[in-house]
Order: C-alpha cells, then sequence, then structure tokens
C-alpha cells in the first residue's frame, strides 16, 4: 500500500472502523456476560438439586430406619465415593463425626460453598447444604462444584478469543477498507494536481462500478470539461485579440507616424487627429463588444431574464430599420404572428434580431428584398429572416459566428465580424437555435425558441455541443418554415 | 450648472472637469467616495457624475446613501463597467442616467445638458413651442404655422423629445435610448433616416430649418439664429 500508516488513522473511514469496532466489542461483552450470568443460574440450581434430593433420600433413612439406618447409609455412600463427586459429613452435637468423608466441620445451616484442600493437587470446590437432624446430629451434604468453575472458565476463554479475533477483523478489514477508498481519493487528488499543472485534459478514471465515487468521479469529469470548454473559449478570445486588433492598432499606428513625418499645417493635424480617433473608436469598439460577448456567454445575464413579448419587439425593430431599408430602395416586408411571449432579456435578444436585420440589408444590394416572418408550432416559435443577397457559401456557414470572422466578398463593407458572434452568444443564453440555409438565392437565417418544456432537450444539445468546445448552437432537424433548402450548415459542425 | 465630479483616475477627473468648464459649467472635483459623499450633501451641486468604481465608498452606494438620505441631485454615471446589468443596477441605486467608457466628449456634455433641464420638466406641460413648430401633448397634434402635420406615432416621440430638449445636442444614443427603447448602439444609421424623415415632414417647405444636425454629435431643435 503506497499510503502511510498515519495517514490511514486520519481517515474517516478508519474512525467509522474503530467506532464499529468498539460498538461491536461492546455488544459481545454484554452477550457473554448474560450467557455467564445464565450458566450460572443453570449450574446452581443443578447443584442444589443435587444436594436436595441426597438430603431427602438420607433424611428419608433416618425416618424409616432410624440413627443405624443414616449412619449406615452416610458410611455406605462414602464408601462408593470416597474423592466424590459427592460428600457428606454426619457429626454429633458435640462436633464428633460420626460418619463422613470430611473433617470435622460447622457451618450451619442453609447452603454454602466450601474448599476441600488436597495434598498436591487443587483444593476442590464444593457445594454443600448443612441442616439439624432432630436428635441434634448435624448433616452436611456437599457436591462437586468443579464442572461449574469449568464452565466459568471455558466461557470467558471463549469470550477473550472471539473478543480478540473480532477486533483484528474489525481493524483489519477497517484498514483494508479505509485503504482501498484512501487510494482511490489519492488517484482523484493526483489528477486533481496534474490538472493544476496544467494538463487540463486530463480527466480522473471511473472505475465502473456505479458506487458513489463513480458518480462523484463522473459529476467531477462533467465538471472539468465544461472549465476546459470555457478554458478555450477565453484562450480563443485572447487569441482573437491578439490577432485580430493588431491590424487597427497597427494601422492606427501607421497614420500617427505618416502625420509625425508629413503633416505641416494645422489642418493637416487635425485631419490626422480624426482619423487617429475614429481608428480608436473602432478598437474600442471591438473591445466593448468582446466583452460583452464575454459576459453574455458566462451566463450571467440569465438571471434576469423575464416575459418578453417578442412580436412587440419585432415590430419596433422593423420600424427602426424600415425607414433605412427604403432609403436603401430595399423592400423589407415583414409577417408577425401578434401575442408571442418568449423568455430572456429583452434587449439582448432586440440586440440579436437587430443584428440579424442589420446584416441582411448591409449584405444585399441596393433594390433587394429582406423579408422577416414569425411561425408559433407547439414545440417552438421560429423567427425568419431572409433576403436575396449573395448569401454565404455552404462551406463559410459554420464560420461566420467566429469572432472577426469575415467573409471575401464582405471586407469592403465596414463591420467588426463580431456582429454574428454576439448573435450567436446572445442565441446560446437564450437556447434559440441558428440556423444558416439557402434562401436560393440569399440567406435565410431562421431563430428558433423552444417551448420551455422543449428547452431542455435544446439545452441537452447545447450542452453536447459546448464540450466539444464549439459554441454554436445547431439544429438538427430540418427547418420548420423552409422550402429548396439545401443541407443546413449545421450538419457539418 | 454647478456639478460634483467623483472620479479617481486624474487624467480622467481632469479631462472631464476641464471639458465642462470650457462648456460653462462650474465643475468640483473629488477622488474618493467618503469625501464625495460628504460633499454631494452639502453644497447644493445641479448634476453629479459619479464613477462607479472608486475607493472607498463605490459610486453605487454613494448614490443609494445620497437617495436614502433624501437628496434628488440629478446623478450621471460614468464608467467602464458597461454590461447591460452594470447599467441596470446603476439606474436602479438611484443614478439619471449611465455613460459607458470610453464615451464621446459631445455625448458627456449633451447628456449633461439634458439631466440639468430635467427638474423644470417635471412640471406638466401639455404644449411645446419652438418658433412657429407647436407640439400638443393632450391631442398628440403637431402643428407648424397652423398648419397640421401628420406623424407616426414613433415620429411623435422623437418629435417630443427633440423639443422638450430644445436648444440641446441630443445625441443618438439618447435618442435610441429615450425614443425606441434601445440600449445598444445600431452599427448603421438607422437614426438618421428617421431624422431625415421627421425633417422632410417638419421643415420641407418652411423657409426656417428646426432640426438641426450638430457634426459629430446629435441633433438639436431651435429657432434659425
Amino acid at each position: 500500500m503506497s499510503v502511510a500508516l498515519p495517514r490511514i488513522l486520519r481517515t474517516s473511514s478508519f474512525h467509522l472502523t474503530l467506532a464499529y469496532a468498539g460498538l461491536f466489542g461492546a455488544s459481545v461483552l454484554i452477550l457473554f456476560g448474560v450467557i455467564y450470568w445464565a450458566t450460572n443460574i443453570y449450574m446452581a440450581n443443578s447443584l442444589d438439586a443435587a444436594v436436595d434430593s441426597d438430603i431427602t433420600e438420607l433424611e428419608d433413612s433416618l425416618q424409616v430406619g432410624g440413627d443405624a439406618a443414616l449412619t449406615a447409609l452416610v458410611m455406605e455412600r462414602v464408601r462408593q465415593m470416597p474423592y466424590g463427586p459427592m460428600y457428606y459429613l454426619l457429626q454429633d452435637p458435640n462436633g464428633k463425626v460420626v460418619a463422613g468423608s470430611l473433617l470435622p466441620f460447622y457451618g450451619g445451616e442453609g447452603r454454602f460453598d466450601l474448599k476441600i484442600p488436597r495434598s498436591g493437587a487443587p483444593s476442590v470446590p464444593i457445594h454443600s447444604r448443612g441442616i439439624i437432624l432432630n436428635d441434634g446430629k448435624y448433616l452436611m451434604v456437599g457436591v462437586d462444584a468443579l464442572p461449574r468453575r469449568e464452565m466459568h472458565k471455558l466461557i470467558v476463554r471463549v469470550f477473550g478469543w472471539s473478543s480478540a479475533i473480532s477486533l483484528v477483523l474489525a481493524f483489519g478489514g477497517g484498514a483494508l477498507m479505509s485503504g482501498g477508498l484512501l487510494r482511490r481519493i489519492e488517484t482523484i487528488s493526483r489528477a486533481a494536481r496534474d490538472i493544476m499543472a496544467g494538463d487540463f485534459s486530463r480527466r480522473i478514471p471511473v472505475r465502473g462500478t456505479g458506487d458513489e465515487l463513480d458518480h462523484l468521479v463522473a459529476s467531477l469529469n462533467a465538471m472539468l470539461e465544461r472549465n476546459e470548454a470555457a478554458m478555450e473559449s477565453v484562450r480563443q478570445v485572447s487569441n482573437d485579440i491578439a490577432h485580430d486588433l493588431r491590424t487597427p492598432l497597427t494601422r492606427l499606428r501607421q497614420r500617427l507616424d505618416l502625420a509625425q513625418r508629413r503633416a505641416r499645417s494645422v489642418e493637416e493635424w487635425r485631419g490626422a487627429a480624426e482619423g487617429c480617433v475614429s481608428d480608436m473608436d473602432a478598437i474600442l469598439e471591438s473591445f466593448g463588444a468582446l466583452l460583452r460577448i464575454a459576459q453574455i456567454a458566462s451566463g450571467g445575464p440569465a438571471r434576469r431574464f423575464a416575459e418578453v413579448d417578442l412580436s412587440e419587439l419585432l415590430c419596433t425593430l422593423i420600424e427602426v430599420y424600415q425607414p433605412m431599408a427604403e432609403e436603401k430602395e430595399q423592400r423589407f416586408t415583414a409577417d408577425i404572428v401578434p401575442g408571442l411571449v418568449v423568455w430572456g432579456d429583452r434587449e439582448l435578444l432586440a440586440q440579436m434580431i437587430a443584428n440579424v436585420i442589420e446584416n441582411a440589408m448591409k449584405h444585399s444590394p441596393v433594390g433587394a428584398s429582406i423579408g422577416l416572418t414569425t411561425l408559433q408550432s407547439p414545440s417552438a416559435i421560429t423567427v425568419t429572416v431572409m433576403d436575396n443577397g449573395p448569401g454565404i457559401p455552404v462551406a463559410d456557414r459554420g464560420r461566420v459566428f467566429r469572432r472577426f470572422y469575415r467573409l471575401e466578398s464582405s471586407r469592403s463593407t465596414p463591420g467588426s465580424g463580431l456582429g454574428l458572434s454576439l448573435v450567436e452568444a446572445i442565441a446560446a443564453l437564450h437556447r434559440v437555435s441558428i440556423e444558416l440555409t439557402d434562401n436560393g438565392p440569399g440567406l435565410r437565417v431562421t431563430l428558433q425558441f423552444f417551448a420551455p418544456d422543449q428547452q431542455t432537450f435544446a439545452g441537452d444539445r447545447l450542452a453536447k455541443h459546448q464540450t466539444r468546445g464549439e459554441l454554436w448552437v445547431v439544429s438538427d432537424h430540418p427547418p420548420v418554415v423552409s422550402r429548396n433548402t439545401v443541407p443546413t450548415a449545421s450538419s457539418e459542425y | 450648472m454647478k456639478i460634483l465630479l467623483i472620479e479617481d483616475d486624474g487624467e480622467t477627473a481632469d479631462y472631464v472637469a476641464n471639458g465642462l468648464r470650457e462648456e460653462g459649467h462650474l465643475v468640483s472635483q473629488v477622488a474618493s467616495g467618503a469625501e464625495g459623499l460628504i460633499c454631494a450633501m452639502g453644497n447644493g451641486f445641479d448634476l453629479l457624475i459619479v464613477d462607479r468604481m472608486i475607493p472607498g465608498l463605490d459610486g453605487l452606494n454613494l448614490v443609494k446613501s445620497l437617495r436614502a438620505a433624501g437628496h434628488l441631485t440629478p446623478v450621471l454615471f460614468l464608467t467602464a463597467l458597461g454590461g447591460v446589468e452594470d447599467r441596470v443596477s446603476g439606474l436602479n441605486a438611484g443614478g439619471d442616467d449611465y455613460l459607458v467608457k470610453p464615451f464621446a466628449f459631445s455625448e458627456l456634455v449633451a447628456r449633461v445638458a439634458a439631466l440639468g433641464r430635467r427638474p423644470h420638466t417635471t412640471v406638466a406641460e401639455t404644449r411645446l413651442h419652438v418658433l412657429d413648430l407647436e407640439l400638443d401633448l393632450l391631442s398628440r397634434t403637431v402643428r407648424r404655422r397652423g398648419e397640421l402635420i401628420e406623424l407616426q406615432p414613433r415620429e411623435f416621440r422623437l418629435l417630443e423629445y427633440l423639443m422638450r430638449h430644445a436648444g440641446q445636442v441630443v445625441t443618438r444614443t439618447m435618442l435610441l435610448e429615450h425614443v425606441w427603447d434601445i440600449h445598444f448602439d445600431p452599427r448603421t444609421n438607422v437614426v438618421e433616416t428617421h431624422i431625415s424623415r421627421l425633417r422632410s415632414k417638419v421643415d420641407k417647405g418652411f423657409e426656417a430649418e428646426l432640426i438641426h444636425t450638430v457634426r459629430g454629435a446629435g441633433y438639436c431643435v431651435r429657432s434659425p439664429t
């Protein structure tokens, strides 16, 4: 056993063992006490009975045959068994022995125990009873009480051995049990130390017995899985920041550098400063968006969830964006079922849908049509935003949710590349599934809000995807409102 | 306006204070929460600008204590905490407005001006006037030179907000927050399109333009000077 002994002594299972051993010992002690007591009574009764029957017999002979008959009978008995198991003494009132196997003695009437010393051997205990006969003679009959003493000794010996054995078993078993438990706990803490040392993919081995320790290990592993996914996403964010903020920061530096070297007039300096401020604003905005995504991904805002009138929210957003579409000569049509209510955060949901609408408007050409429809089924509320713009190639549909990812074709349009990441984070928080499908031509974005009883189902899928280190929510079944759909992006992720 | 600025970062504090002084405000600066609370309770300020994260008593608790003591001085939170939750908790604590760092100075100026005017607008007004433009809050009608102008409900609210702050600059985000209840900044020029629609209804055909665009800051409704 790799575990040091002192540590075993400190384990709770060992303490438990100790307590059990103590309890067990006490119950054995009580049991033996009862046995000892009962045996004692039984033995005493049987000895009494032996003495009593002999005395009765002797009294009978006195009554029938008189003094001589009694004396003869006693002498006969003594002759038959000079060394027990029965001992006799008949003495006259003067203390002279008339007959018997014992020395003159007066123990009075009643029962008493005495010992007969023997030369070269242990004294013999006898249980006796004395009576005074009618003529004043003293008669005492004794019986060898050695069996009783033997029995007592035997009981004590058996008790001693059995308690010794049971204690050894209790302690040994306890040590073994706590040793086994300790080893398993040691495995867990070793794994924990490995993980602390940086091996984040390390998991605690499960024994497969399905006991409570296995359950604990399974929960711990699930927690580690989640933490690893969360760490991965944090790492991803810092990578994104490092890589993607470098570009605008470099640009800013270049602009300042250029101003330093070339700018001559106040006007030129002012122009350079204006450019720098707007560059800086863009960078700060990216930072803000990243922080917002991180905050949403942490799940914190879910605490403030309440019922949101989705229909009202959609109407407001349409009202906000309608004039803009008209300005771009885009046709923005909406078909909203009234009274749709979902569970969530109004502001975040507004931002999510606004981003999707803006995305459609921004990437669709002048004269395009954009549509927003809602659909309510018993299991889900579906919001679909579609356009007939250039769409997103199938291969890119999963990637657009990545932070800072921008399609080659849209590099020229303004934007941070964080809009859809934010959409995805908000959707994940609300357990809303997002699907990007072909609108033939154009893009169709389907957002599905699951009814509360369906949410656990969606949540399970969400958890499954998160454990694989991906935060983008997908749906496995075909979209509710689509015709002419090609295989969805989700099937590849 | 007499303003108390409670901000621990010296550079930011100077930037804000000097900028506001240039705008004609009287600014006192304090760097800790406890000191800020004492000053705020005593000196009859028109507005408090409070950083959320300051040493000693933090901004949120400062405002809570102030409100608990019955002081109604308007409070503008200035903070690096930009999450939705942070804003809600700030407003629940008794803040009147909330500005996330980094911010454009024009945004701060506009909000400061709007908060300064607030006490006067609490008096129930039923009609708002700017030159020959009249907005009736009871019948919810708008007339210019006596002529009825048809407005959508949201356009009415937009004009109402602008006219309540007549003569002041109102920023895009202020409009989004108060007219549409939208608390994020859409990347697109949504507000501009709504303003230009409103302008086409209110100003078109009249020689005096009332809805002005203040470059780099926002919008302003006022009579032409």
